[in-house]
């Protein structure tokens, strides 16, 4: 089961217009008969400037490839790029600060400090540094996000999309090479997750930004430019230019009906609740 | 129910383990207190049972014995004769035993203890009731031979055939030491030096026709209490206390109580601290379980569990918590009291561990402390959480507690602390000790319950002005620690109160006692008028050499004496008061500058004459020229005319109501026998004074135990016995902080608990584990300095009070020893930075993924 990768990995240098890339990424967890592979041995690479989505029933290992590609988790084998830098192999307190200069994040839920107002959040990574933020760049994020007036408010004033937005403008505001956005959409209603989609669309489209997003709903992996597909912790098919209704398709073919049912999901249940989203 | 609620204890073990801490520290000074004085009471009680007579006859005891006087209270030595010949009587002996000496080697080095405990001379004469054996060497003959005991020649390297001073009242005496004594009981401390009976009570009395008393042994079949009554139906009416072995027993048992009561109350003190703190903890742990079981609880209401079956759920963790608690404390109070046991006999007395006595009421004692103290502490929490409605399960709730407001604490507070300030004000405008001091009482107790009980509205503006500098000294992270305490104003608030309480003791305490020190400093300036105040170290009296030696000191001028006598004076209001008097040579003038209302010294200390202090002598209608009836010990009554009134700001000392005084002459005429407790010296005009104290130091040079104070010495001396107080406080406030950390410990490790998943956002975006810490260690500091703050506040509040009142008694002096406060707010900080360093270290070691994925 050969994958086509979005792009084959080239041997030694990293390609110009490549932002991140795998190759032999594997993730074990577990050790002799009871070993799950969450990843195996996947090659990808992460096109600079485009708009990614990974799809893939629960258990199909697309958070775990968001994680490891982002510094977040270790690998078991194989090595990950963020441009030119190999991540793999790099101290905690390297990777730490790659994640904080380098990497923005967006999350299902929960992702902003309730003790701070929402401008603090933007440019807590920036403050974390020490460094100060570019003011003209953070200007045109909030503008383009329209948190203008919501600047001072804290978490918990504001609505849902509200604080997802206020995510995606952390994610943006120290202008990362990459940004992960894991089910940005996942707790949202249909009108703010649409908003939100079009925002990080338009993060790549105006602000040349890249994005790569994990979700398992095809309305939303539409918004992207390419979808990468994954089960049983291989990449198995990609898709240029998606609709929802073909990647909808595409999906009854990996998992034999429904997109939501997971023949992966024996896998799920021994990986341990850290590695899959819920 | 039961095995949900012991399941949940279990899984909750390690949270609860810092609250059962704090009940194993309150539970074992409870219990420690009480096992060391029970062995100690048992120990004793044993020693004088065996020891005492079956009937003792003693000069009566009537004014208070405890008097510095020097003076020996005797029988006559025919007194033995009269009780040989009642009926009944197997035999009389008289005692010699006297406590009023001093005994030096031969390089001029007390041999006596250092801690207190007496040195006592005593006859030798050996029974088998005595407390010593003769273990080496041979019984004391005639005069310049001495027997002493092992204790004493161990410790001071005394050896059989080495030469003593003795130093008695009658004079001083060598002698050569023949023979090594040894305690067959438990020895309490003392030294002892025995002489021949046949030379004792000439060289220690004075006379051979005195003792100190009678032993007297019945013969077969007379029970003590059956010759008690012949023997003192015998001696008639004479001036003689008789009593039975167990009454003398119990007599002698009581006057060591006192030094052992000290102990006892010094220890429950501790207790008492560990207990106050201690429930702070685990109120606040208990609201915090609650809080995190939020869910839980509202599940159990859904599934039909009733509010009283969700509070004895609660409260049967506490019990549960308190009977782990106790046991543990009751194990760890055995420990202490092995412990004081030990350091009691490093200091001479010789107590055995293996003797301990645990009575039944230890442990009862422990188990109502321990487990009354959870169940009460965990009292309000377990309402709390009866309180939670079974939406709680199904909706994302807030935390229990968390956002009820404080309207109710605000109003309980403000009347709590409305009161509390009121008392205080009246203390400081009321114008009697006695209540301007219970005023006080009642002051600090409800400004303090005020304090703990408002605690969590001031969090928010204290905390604002505390932590304003974060943000702008460590950026995001300083904002953060600084919200991070304010987002719990009740948890935050119950933390510091902890560590509040005991820096807001020290507060008071500190500025009590440095206000205490600057004004004796001031009286001593203003009234102290002598060159070298000369008197022993523990402030016994010393013997007539001394006074002459001084005398005879080339350059002493003026020499004033002061001796002391216990008196009953009968008052024209019809009241007795049993006071102290002291006795004055006429040059009063020279070495104090005493101010008079009306008189002067000379017609004070006139024969037949009196002065007091004129407010005492306002209260009781005492006038210039009253006559007074004063009764001295031994039955001696005389009339005195009250000559002079004093008009001083400290007259009333310890134990010296009124600030009677009179002329020494009259002192020696009715406490005969009696020695110098102070020497006031001058400088002979023409002299310089710092010329003399080294000749005064090397004329009292075979007096280890006499010292020669100028008036810098003398201050030091004062601050040192205040300073006394002030470490037995400082000790107090270790335990309190060692639990507040604990308390702080505690709060910091469930927020990390709690703010999992915003940990894992904050390290997923790159905050670095240092920065984490950093976080976590700036949070712990703010709390720890907003309870230093309040704390300090209060105390000096409580100080000023203090002050205030004891202005009352003279001591007019205010002062506020910032050094200290400063001090105590860095220290506050440290103890903040130390309690963060678990919960830091946790933190910061979490797994980033499983932070996020965190529920």
């Amino acid at each position: 089961m050969s994958p086509s990768a979005a792009q084959p990995a080239p041997d030694l240098a990293p390609a110009d217009g490549v932002a991140a890339r795998a190759r032999g990424l594997t993730k074990a967890y577990g050790s002799g008969e009871t070993t799950v592979l969450a990843l195996d041995s996947v090659d990808v690479g992460i096109v600079r400037g485009r708009f990614t989505a990974v799809m893939g029933p629960s258990g199909s290992g697309k958070s775990t490839l968001m994680h490891c590609l982002a510094g977040l988790d270790t690998v078991s084998a194989g090595q990950v790029w963020l441009g030119d830098t190999e991540i793999t192999g790099l101290k905690e307190r390297e990777l730490t600060r790659l994640r904080r200069d380098r990497i923005g994040f967006m999350f299902q839920s929960f992702n902003l400090i309730p003790t701070l107002n929402a401008l603090e959040n933007i440019t807590l990574p920036m403050d974390i540094a020490g460094q100060k933020p570019d003011q003209k760049w953070l200007d045109q994020v909030i503008d383009t996000l329209g948190l203008r007036n919501r600047l001072k408010h804290r978490p918990s004033q504001l609505s849902g999309g509200q604080q997802q937005r206020v995510a995606c403008a952390r994610a943006l505001a120290s202008r990362p090479e990459l940004i992960f956005a894991d089910e940005p959409t996942g707790n949202l209603d249909s009108r703010a997750g649409l908003e939100v989609l079009a925002f990080l669309r338009e993060a790549v489209d105006s602000l040349g930004q890249t994005v790569v997003m994990v979700t398992h709903d095809p309305g939303a992996a539409a918004h992207s430019d390419l979808v990468l597909f994954l089960a049983d912790g291989r990449i198995v098919d990609e898709m240029g230019q998606p609709t929802a209704e073909a990647v909808l398709e595409r999906m009854r073919l990996f998992t034999g009906g429904s997109p939501q049912v997971s023949d992966a999901d024996a896998v799920r249940g021994q990986a341990g609740p850290a590695t899959e989203e819920d | 129910m039961l095995k949900a609620t012991l399941r949940s204890f279990l899984a909750h073990k390690g949270r609860l383990l810092l609250s059962a801490l704090a009940v194993v520290l309150s539970v074992a000074f409870v219990a420690g207190s009480l096992i060391f004085s029970d062995t100690v009471t048992r120990t004793f009680d044993r020693l004088f049972a065996s020891t005492s007579a079956d009937v003792t006859v003693q000069p009566k005891e009537d004014l208070n014995a405890s008097v510095p006087t020097g003076a020996v209270q005797t029988v006559p030595a025919a007194l033995v004769d009269r009780v040989a010949r009642v009926e009944g009587v197997a035999s009389a002996h008289a005692d010699v035993g006297v406590e009023n000496i001093t005994v030096v080697d031969i390089k001029n080095k007390s041999v006596g203890p250092t801690t207190g405990a007496p040195t006592i001379a005593a006859d030798w004469y050996v029974t088998d009731r005595s407390s010593v054996e003769l273990t080496s060497g041979a019984a004391p003959r005639g005069a310049g031979e001495a027997v002493l005991d092992a204790d004493t020649a161990d410790k001071k390297g005394v050896e059989i055939g080495d030469t003593l001073t003795v130093m008695a009242q009658p004079g001083s005496f060598k002698v050569r030491i023949v023979g090594i004594a040894t305690f067959k009981t438990t020895n309490p401390g003392a030294a002892l030096v025995f002489l021949d009976p046949e030379v004792a009570a000439g060289q220690l009395l004075g006379s051979a026709d005195k003792a100190t008393g009678v032993s007297v042994e019945a013969a077969r079949g007379v029970t003590d209490a059956e010759l008690k009554r012949r023997v003192a139906a015998a001696l008639g009416s004479g001036p003689y206390d008789v009593k039975t072995a167990d009454e003398q027993a119990k007599s002698a048992a009581e006057q060591l109580g006192g030094f052992l009561d000290i102990i006892k109350y010094v220890m429950l003190g501790f207790a008492g601290i560990a207990v106050l703190v201690g429930v702070f903890l685990i109120v606040n742990t208990f609201s915090m379980l609650i809080a995190q079981r939020t869910r839980e609880l509202g599940l159990l209401r859904a599934l039909g569990a009733d509010r009283r079956q969700v509070r004895r759920s609660v409260l049967t963790e506490a019990v549960l918590l308190g009977l782990v608690g106790s046991t543990l404390g009751l194990a760890a109070g055995i420990g202490l009291a092995a412990g004081l046991i030990r350091l009691m006999s490093a200091f001479g007395m010789n107590l055995k561990t293996t003797e301990m006595a645990v009575g039944w009421v230890t442990p009862v004692t422990a188990y109502v402390v321990g487990v009354g103290v959870t169940f009460v502490a965990a009292y309000l929490p377990a309402r709390r959480a009866a309180a939670v409605s079974p939406m709680a399960a199904l909706a994302d709730a807030d935390i229990a507690g968390v956002g009820r407001p404080l309207k109710v604490r605000a109003v309980v507070g403000a009347v709590v602390g409305a009161l509390g300030v009121a008392a205080l004000v009246g203390c400081v405008t009321a114008s009697a000790t006695a209540s301007a001091a219970s005023l006080l009482g009642l002051g600090v107790v409800l400004t303090l319950i005020a304090t703990v009980i408002a605690g969590p509205l001031l969090v928010r503006p204290v905390i604002r002005v505390l932590g304003a500098a974060f943000p702008a000294l460590f950026g995001s992270i300083g904002r953060m620690s600084q919200r991070n305490a304010l987002r719990n104003p009740r948890r935050t608030g119950a933390t510091a109160a902890a560590l509040m309480v005991g820096l807001a003791l020290v507060g008071g305490m500190s500025v009590a006692s440095a206000s205490m020190s600057k004004s004796f400093d001031q009286q001593i300036d203003k009234t102290l008028g002598a060159d070298f105040v000369i008197q022993n170290t523990n402030f016994t009296p010393f013997s007539q050499e001394v006074t002459d030696r001084v005398h005879a000191t080339g350059g002493v001028g003026t020499v004033v004496r002061q001796r002391f006598a216990p008196v009953a004076v009968r008052l024209p209001d019809g009241r007795r008061i049993e006071t102290t008097a002291a006795g004055y040579d006429d040059q009063v003038d020279e070495v104090a500058h005493v101010t008079y209302a009306q008189g002067d010294t000379a017609a004070a200390l006139a024969g037949g004459a009196l002065g007091m202090d004129v407010d005492f002598a306002k209260d009781h209608g005492v006038r210039v020229g009253s006559v007074l009836p004063v009764e001295f010990p031994g039955d001696r009554t005389l009339s005195l005319k009250v000559g002079a009134l004093t008009d001083q700001d400290a007259a009333e000392g310890f134990g010296m109501q009124g600030g009677l005084f009179l002329g020494i002459a009259t002192v020696e005429k009715y406490v005969p026998g009696g020695q110098d407790s102070v020497l006031y010296v001058n400088t002979d005009p023409g002299v310089n004074a710092d010329g003399l104290r080294p000749r005064l130091e090397k004329a009292l040079d075979p007096y280890p135990q006499v010292q020669v104070r100028d008036q810098a010495d003398y201050k030091d001396l004062v601050h040192d016995q205040i300073a006394v107080l002030l470490y037995l406080v400082y000790a107090l406030l270790g335990l309190a902080i060692v639990i507040a950390v604990l308390g702080v410990v505690n709060t910091l490790a469930l927020s990390v608990v709690e703010r999992t998943r915003e940990i894992g956002l904050l390290r997923a975006i790159g905050l670095a584990r240092r920065q984490l810490r950093r976080m976590i260690r700036l949070e712990s500091v703010v709390i720890a300095v907003f309870g230093a703050v309040l704390g300090l506040a209060l105390g000096l509040v409580w100080g000023v009070c203090t002050q205030q009142v004891l202005a009352l008694q003279g001591m007019k002096a205010l002062a506020i020893p910032w050094g200290t406060i400063v001090a105590v707010v860095v220290g506050s900080a440290v103890v903040g930075v130390v309690a963060a360093l678990l919960p830091a270290l946790r933190a910061s070691r979490m797994n980033v993924l499983a932070a996020i994925a965190h529920e």
